[in-house]
């Protein structure tokens, strides 16, 4: 079978860019939603009390070692028997939120444990405030391991995000296979669809590769 | 041990849900979910075999000097880790029978895993190759070992150690995103919850109990793992 | 045949653009005692790399028993050479390192046996009995099943004395045998160095920092500065009338350290 350019740029090509907008979204709301998740999971994790740090770990844990697709089925499934309708597109959102919420509490907590403790022992020594400690000590030293751990994290999701295609979110994925059912061909949608994550995730691992020597060299002198 | 616990826990848990799910029509649809996991295991073990060798091949070619062997390894590592598992199924079982490649959803299946954690897994042999020291190899110069025996006998013991705990990852990873096999038609655990669920509407159950197969799975390659890595860092025992 | 173990003549080393060796001219007799002394970074241990070919040279020739190291005679041209004929020399060289490169994933005698076994194709038996010999020698008899981390700095390098003596080489090359060791971990060490040095079997071409032990086992002393011989003699003469500025001020620096 040959590859068509007629089929590519007046069938494949339009929907395919209206749905990369879809992608992106997905993409940038779990990501943001999963920085904000991660911090209250750490957060949580760290609590004095074992009646809530011990469930978070076992949660994070759980969360960790099973299948996204399967806690995107789930929530897809499971939250309409409790009442909660919403539509297809913010449900897969909700689980890829809570999935990397989990790994970016381990982020977190790396980043945060890399800080030598002599460092806060020496700001206690100082006389520093603790909320100066964290902004001015603790923070810039833990951010060159946490933002290419992040960055990563990014690319991540968004190859997660054809996920959302087994719950009909039309998304790129989604629609390569839909283009393949209306007109029995494959080819063109889904290696175009490859492609697109294949120049997207390399832009994103160069760019990563340039915030990393950035925050490297500015701060951390 | 930490493993132990949490496979107990989990097995505790499951016993418990199968217990309770009894009440419900578990004798409808477990069998159908356990037939998946055995698709699940299947799929799993295969891809295994096939994504370590390619991590291994990949990982190599990526150490060596001669420019086109790293080239290679480098255009495979960048584009199978660079496009999403999804698309790489999709790309091998719809589009090559386009070209007139076909294969079973099975063999698709193992492929597409296999290649996507090869490549992944090339970085951790990789990395563990580069992080065998530099007098390890002098060393063997100074003692006219050949180069063919310096790999065999030294650096790939030395390198194994090392990439123990990534590779066990990238296999608990790798369980996890057999998961996207359902896409091409094959029944594993996922795919199989799915059609039980849209059967009988227990959704708490069904998937509970998904999820669980799987964290066991996972907490089984832990375990393993963990031994596996002793058993291999077992000269570093230190002193007193 | 000369009666010298190695010889440099003219040898040029870079890195780059920074010239180590710049045109060394260098000879030690057979069965000779010698130890090269110099500031951090003079290309103390790069004669030594060089000479193990763990490094490769631009210019020059480095012969080992009048027989070129990185050139051949084939048909009675010389030619750059071939894989067999390299390994032909190293063999007659060993070489210990400042931070011992043993094996971690090998017993002691592990260590010893690995080369003689997959190198000259001994059998286990043959190459154990011979490396249980050499390990004693260096007073570790007791250690052989041991694994290089669970014995000590000074009980790692004599292994590794043990391992290199195992292939029989004829030259030997250390490079700060006792740098990386704790002090009271330095008289072993040395003492395994000095009892193969009154053997008299082997060339030795030492390193060291250890001005006593230089002065005491070595029959010539030389000091390299910049890549070059600035003054070469007896140990007696380099100590105690040094005739270059250079010596002398090293001397003194050294000595001032202590
Ligand atoms: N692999 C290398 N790449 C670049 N430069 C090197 C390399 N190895 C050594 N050099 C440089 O070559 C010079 C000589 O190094 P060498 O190790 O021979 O010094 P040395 O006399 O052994 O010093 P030291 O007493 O500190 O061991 C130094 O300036 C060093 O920085
Ligand atoms: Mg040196």
């Amino acid at each position: 079978m040959d590859w068509r350019w007629d089929f590519t740029f007046e069938v494949v090509m339009p929907r395919m860019i209206e749905a990369a907008g879809v992608t992106a979204w997905a993409t940038v709301a779990s990501f943001c939603l999963a920085l904000v998740g991660g911090l209250i999971l750490m957060l949580l994790k760290q609590h004095r009390s074992v009646w809530i740090s011990r469930p978070t770990t076992e949660f994070i844990e759980f969360i960790r070692a099973t299948p996204l697709l399967v806690q995107i089925f789930f929530l897809f499934f499971l939250l309409p028997d409790f009442g909660i309708t919403l539509p297809p597109l913010t449900t897969g959102i909700l689980a890829i939120a809570i999935y990397n919420s989990a790994l970016c509490a381990e982020v977190y907590r790396a980043g945060f444990e890399a800080v030598p403790r002599g460092q806060w022992e020496a700001c206690v020594a100082l006389n520093i405030s603790t909320y100066r400690t964290f902004r001015d000590i603790i923070i810039p030293q833990s951010l060159p391991p946490i933002i290419p751990a992040l960055g990563n994290y990014f690319v991540a999701i968004f190859k997660e995000t054809p996920l959302l295609s087994f719950v009909a979110v039309a998304e790129i994925m989604q629609i390569s296979k839909l283009i393949g059912a209306e007109y029995y061909r494959f080819t063109e949608a889904v290696t175009i669809a490859g492609i697109f994550f294949l120049v997207m995730s390399l832009i994103a691992a160069f760019m990563i590769r340039q915030v990393e020597n950035f925050v490297k060299h500015r701060i951390v002198r | 041990m930490k493993p132990r616990i949490a496979i107990l826990a989990a097995l505790g848990a499951f016993i418990v849900g199968l217990s309770v799910a009894t009440f419900a029509e578990l004798k409808l649809f477990l069998p159908p979910i356990l037939r998946g996991a055995v698709v699940t295991l299947q799929i799993s073990f295969w891809s295994w075999l096939l994504f370590v060798s390619l991590s291994c091949i990949a990982g190599l070619g990526r150490w060596q000097r001669n420019l086109l062997v790293r080239w290679t390894a480098t255009v495979y590592i960048e584009v199978f880790r660079g496009t999403s598992l999804l698309v790489i199924l999709f790309w091998l079982f719809f589009v090559l029978p386009e070209f007139g490649i076909i294969m079973s959803p099975f063999v698709a299946g193992v492929l597409g895993v296999g290649l996507n954690f090869g490549a992944y897994g090339a970085e951790v042999v990789r990395g563990a190759l580069t992080a065998v020291p530099k007098g390890q190899r002098e060393a063997a110069i100074a003692l006219n070992i050949k180069p063919r025996n310096f790999v065999v006998r030294i650096l790939f013991p030395q390198a194994i150690a090392i990439m123990v705990p990534g590779m066990v990852n990238l296999t608990i990873e790798m369980i996890k995103a057999t998961a996207l096999v359902s896409a091409i038609t094959l029944v594993d655990i996922t795919y199989a919850s799915v059609q039980q669920n849209q059967l009988y509407f227990r959704t708490l159950e069904i998937f509970t109990i998904a999820l669980l197969l799987y964290y066991c799975f996972a907490q089984f390659v832990r375990f393993g793992g963990a031994a596996l890595e002793e058993y291999f860092t077992r000269h570093l025992a230190k002193r007193r | 045949m000369t009666d010298f173990a190695i010889q440099f003549d003219k040898v040029c080393k870079a890195y780059d653009d920074l010239d180590v060796l710049t045109d060394l001219d260098f000879a030690v007799r057979k069965g000779e005692v010698v130890t090269i002394m110099g500031p951090s970074g003079s290309g103390k241990t790069t004669v030594l790399r060089v000479l193990m070919t763990l490094e490769e040279i631009q210019d020059g020739v480095i012969l080992v028993q009048d027989e070129p190291l990185n050139k051949m005679y084939k048909n009675g041209d010389l030619v750059d050479a071939d894989k067999a004929h390299v390994r032909k020399i190293r063999s007659k060289i060993g070489m210990v390192f400042q931070n011992f490169n043993l094996f971690p994933h090998m017993t002691a005698l592990g260590n010893c046996i690995e080369a003689p076994m997959y190198t000259k194709g001994l059998s286990k038996q043959e190459a154990s009995e011979e490396a249980m010999k050499l390990l004693a020698m260096v007073g570790l008899a007791d250690k052989a099943n041991q694994y290089p981390s669970q014995l000590s700095g000074g009980q790692q390098q004599r292994v590794a004395i043990a391992r290199s003596l195992c292939m029989h080489p004829e030259i030997l090359l250390f490079d700060e045998p006792t740098s990386a060791l704790d002090p009271e971990m330095v008289g072993e060490v040395l003492k395994v160095i000095r009892d193969l040095a009154d053997s008299g079997r082997y060339t030795i071409l030492l390193v060291t920092h250890q001005m006593g032990f230089a002065k005491e086992v070595s029959d010539r002393v030389c000091f390299i500065d910049g890549g070059k011989i600035v003054e070469e003699n007896i140990p007696s003469e380099i100590f105690e009338n040094p005739k270059t500025e250079r010596l002398q001020q090293f001397l003194s620096k050294v000595l001032e350290a202590r």
